[in-house]
């Protein structure tokens, strides 16, 4: 099984290949210079964000800053009245003397006047929670037991500490207009004075809790995509732009988090939105602002500049793309115009122009290339030369073994004739021998008419007829009009030769050897037959096969005839031309000699090559 | 050449720009401020103080939502007639959506079918949505009655008598809820005796000169308020229970003129009952409604920080 790893690298090679030098260069350019333009471009863009996000960070504390100081006054300003109503109306004020306990009242109404917009009520409760006096309202509710309210207790527990509730219906004062108003509930220790004697009170001033919601409701956060919330230090909430909502169930928020936060920044992910908190704690109170703006606004605020940002990428990458294209098409131009003049050279194309242009080293290599072709062309001239010079050779050679074959055996037979007084005969075989050899020399030419063949046949039948005693009778028939056609000399006589000697040669006067030949479409065909003891298929095989193991029959002859007129055939007209041996052993032999029916004028085309 | 350069340049830089220009000035973010919704709320009754609550939430969720609201009322209250010639009037005028508190189920039937084909309509307090309303915004008025019947069995003894007040004739949720602490009542050994009840009648009055009455029971803010209001004036008012929640009935359940409220959360209806009109009219999908939650609500725990939530909205 192939690795993931190596099938991705053998893929990948394969693309390489496959793909143009100009192609390679323009990716690669482009590639190189994207990644490193959106390398550059995100560590800017994370730059700027992060530059924005502390930006940001520092708006929401400046707001929150603002707002804090307001909500100090505010407080304070509640504490200025507070210690107000404790330091100049409470604390030197004996309650047994009875004007004076009535001048409470008074002086409560009249600090209320003076914070009416603030405030909701003021009231003195005595140690065990007996109302002593309150503004506006005097009237405590039957159902209300103070002692037990958490802003008493907890003024009660912790004496010296001023003591801020958490935002709840004031529930204290019979109103007969049935108002419920929510408040914040300041509370302190107060020391009574009562017959002189310092006894334990609780002085409570109800703030209204609208004016805190009006501090902190307007504020700015993040162009009013963000907001501001109030918590205690519990985490409990005392304002938020949606409160009501959230006490319905119907939002949530991350306030008993935030009450863990420090003040400061901090980023958090609460609804499944990420959001940057801003955290500052009130002073005194311990309440913490906390200032929420969700991070899809800074996106939203820097959106356009991430656009324009994008766009400059964008456009840059399509320029860089476009130039690269360009660049990389200069570039490999001239190697692309070698690449053609190559294969215009591989088409066979005789002039090509390998002049391709371009820097030194392509220069250079359409120099050498060009160089290469002239000397390829010169050494494959040299070699078709030599190729000719080895054909012509070879078929000399091959020309050359015959006649010094036939002369051995002739005059073996006339030195035999003369020797037994047969002069006339020896004459006649001589006579017949010198016209033999005046065809085969034809004035050196290796063309000659079929008519001349066919005499140069018969002259050599003559002879071997008068060697051979007449075992065998002999026939020439001629097509007419195939005597004017023209061959490659010397093709019959071998022929008849093989045809004497493994079919004559024990025929006793029986023996016939016919040659006939006529035309056949665009072909001259002219065959030998002979009545002799044929061959068996194998030996044919064998006789026509170039280089093949050298055959004989009955001991004589080795079939070196067959092959040499065979091939000289081929090597003059080409492959579809030759001999066909048609032969069955006790059936005789017919020996075909298959050639193009040349022509006067067609046989000077091959006469001049041969010149050549 | 040209062709080449027009593929290979222009084309490609008149695509960039228009991306840019999509991009960088987002010609669609005008569309993408939720356009405003008009929507019509269709009251039982004219100027109840007790509905103010559930108009702070319906008026929140306008603000989120961008939804601009038409308050209607009948000039007869509980007039299901009146009703539904509103409804016809609002669905001809184009609103977009409409808040409904049904005063009878069977006489709107028709005016609600007529109207949910042209406007995302949904109900309050009865629920409409198989006669064509999108939803329903409502407690479990069922359950709200067998609450209230519950805590009005503690206050009587056995064989006593419960009058309950049928202060919206029709069908409707609060006859449900009628009709259930009924059925719970008598189930218990109650005697039930059925006051039929108008703003303007003094049947409750008589009621009570006619019989021993143990106690009171009133299913709806408005009927509450006024049987509270003359036991303020008559001391010997048998024991009041009821539903609803408004500053006045908070008062009267503080000076014990009220025994025991079930309370929902108004705000929370309001809000819902606007956001599901709302998203029905924008063709956003409308989830079902599930119950609203109720709670009783008794003097002694009227000012858990929970109940005081539920009855005195912050805002």
């Amino acid at each position: 099984m192939e690795r993931p790893s190596i099938r991705l690298r053998r893929r990948w090679r394969e693309l390489y290949r496959r793909s143009s030098i100009q192609l390679i260069l323009s990716l690669s350019f482009t590639a190189a210079a994207v990644i490193g333009m959106v390398c550059m471009g995100l560590a800017l863009f994370l730059r700027f964000s992060a530059s924005t996000n502390a930006l940001a960070a520092e708006n929401s504390q400046r707001v929150l800053a603002q707002v804090n100081l307001n909500l100090d006054n505010y407080l304070r300003n509640l504490m200025r009245v507070s210690n107000t109503a404790y330091y100049q109306v409470i604390k030197d004020l004996d309650l047994a003397d009875s004007s004076a306990a009535d001048s409470l009242p008074a002086a409560l109404e009249l600090l209320y006047e003076t914070d009416g917009d603030s405030i909701v009520s003021l009231a003195v409760f005595s140690q065990d929670g007996g109302l002593l006096a309150a503004a506006p309202l005097a009237d405590l509710k039957i159902s209300v037991t103070p002692s037990q309210e958490e802003w008493f207790t907890t003024a009660m527990e912790r004496i010296e500490n001023l003591h801020f509730s958490t935002p709840h219906v004031q529930n204290l004062f019979e109103d007969p207009d049935y108002r419920y108003r929510w408040v914040v509930s300041l509370s302190r220790q107060v020391e009574l004075t009562r017959d002189g004697v310092i006894e334990s009170g609780v002085l409570l001033v109800d703030m209204n809790f609208s004016g805190i919601e009006q501090l902190c409701k307007d504020v700015m956060l993040a162009n009013s995509k963000g907001y501001l919330y109030l918590i205690d230090s519990a985490g409990e909430l005392i304002y938020h732009p949606r409160q009501q909502l959230i006490y319905a169930g119907l939002q949530a928020e991350n306030n008993l988090a935030a009450a863990g936060y420090h003040d400061g920044s901090h980023t958090e992910t609460f609804g499944g939105q990420r959001r940057q908190v801003t955290v500052k704690t009130v002073g005194y109170t311990g309440w913490k602002l906390v200032g929420v703006v969700p991070e899809q606004n800074f996106w939203g605020n820097y959106g356009q500049l991430l656009l324009f940002f994008l766009f400059v990428v964008g456009f840059s990458v399509f320029l860089l793309v476009f130039v690269n294209l360009r660049l990389s098409e200069w570039i490999t131009a001239p190697m692309k115009k070698l690449d053609r003049a190559v294969k215009e050279l591989e088409a066979g194309r005789e002039t090509v122009d390998f002049d391709a242009g371009g820097p030194y080293e392509v220069e250079h290599l359409s120099h050498s290339i060009q160089s290469m072709v002239s000397t390829m062309r010169h050494l494959m001239e040299d070699i078709i030369q030599q190729e000719e010079q080895k054909r012509r050779s070879e078929l000399d050679v091959l020309q050359s073994q015959i006649n010094p074959h036939f002369l051995y055996n002739t005059l073996d037979s006339v030195v035999w004739m003369t020797e037994n007084g047969r002069t006339e005969e020896a004459v006649q075989m001589l006579t017949a021998l010198a016209r033999f050899f005046r065809i085969s020399l034809s004035r050196g030419s290796s063309f000659i008419s079929i008519a001349d063949e066919l005499e140069h046949a018969r002259h050599y039948l003559t002879i071997q007829k008068m060697r051979y005693r007449n075992k065998f009778s002999a026939t020439i028939e001629v097509e007419p009009g195939v005597e004017a056609l023209y061959t490659i000399k010397l093709i019959v006589q071998p022929l008849l030769e093989n045809a004497i000697y493994h079919g004559m040669d024990y025929a006793d006067g029986d023996g016939e050897i016919s040659i006939r030949a006529f035309r056949e479409g665009d072909d001259a065909i002219i065959e030998v037959t002979d009545n002799g003891p044929g061959m068996p298929e194998e030996l044919v095989e064998q006789l026509l096969t170039p280089g093949g193991p050298v055959a004989s029959s009955g001991g004589k002859g080795s079939g070196i005839g067959f092959r040499n007129v065979s091939q000289r055939i081929r090597l003059t007209f080409g492959e579809p031309y030759g001999l066909t041996i048609l032969s069955e052993p006790d059936a005789g032999t017919t020996v075909r000699i298959h050639l193009p029916a040349l022509d006067e004028q067609a046989v000077r085309t091959y006469r001049k090559e041969e010149t050549e | 050449m040209k062709r080449k350069l027009l593929l290979h340049l222009v084309l490609p830089l008149l695509g960039l720009s228009a991306f840019f220009w999509l991009l960088a000035f987002a010609p669609g973010a005008s569309r993408q401020q939720t356009a405003l919704l008009e929507m019509s709320v269709i009251l039982r009754e004219g100027d109840s103080t007790a509905a103010s609550t559930l108009r702070k939430g319906m008026e929140q969720a306008a603000v989120d939502l961008n939804v601009e609201l038409r308050f209607l009322a009948p000039s007869t209250a509980n007039s299901a007639d009146e009703q539904a010639q509103l409804l016809a009037r609002e669905v001809e005028s184009a609103a977009s959506a409409i808040l409904l508190f049904p005063a009878d189920r069977q006489a709107l039937a028709d005016a609600v079918g007529d109207a949910a084909a042209k406007a995302a309509v949904v109900t309050l307090e009865t629920d409409m949505t198989e006669q064509g309303a999108k939803s329903c915004v409502s407690v479990d008025n069922a359950a709200l009655g067998k609450a209230l019947a519950r805590a009005a069995i503690n206050g009587v003894s056995p064989g006593g008598t419960v009058l309950l007040l049928d202060s919206v004739p029709g069908n409707n949720g609060i006859r449900e809820r009628l009709d259930a602490a009924s059925a719970a009542l008598r189930a218990a050994g109650r005697q039930v005796r059925l006051c039929p009840w108008t703003p303007e009648g003094d049947e409750l009055a008589v009621a009570l000169q006619t019989g021993d009455i143990g106690a009171v029971v009133a299913f709806e803010a408005t009927a509450l308020e006024a049987a509270a209001e003359l036991a303020r004036t008559n001391p010997r008012f048998p024991l009041l229970y009821g539903a609803g929640s408004s500053a006045a009935i908070a008062a009267g359940v503080e000076r014990g003129r009220i025994t025991a409220i079930a309370a929902e959360n108004a705000f929370t209806a309001g809000y819902l009952a606007v956001e599901a009109a709302a998203a029905a009219a924008r063709r956003e999908p409308v989830s079902a409604m599930p119950a609203l939650d109720f709670a009783i609500i008794r003097q002694e725990n009227m000012y858990n920080a929970d109940n005081q939530k539920l009855l005195f909205p912050v805002t």
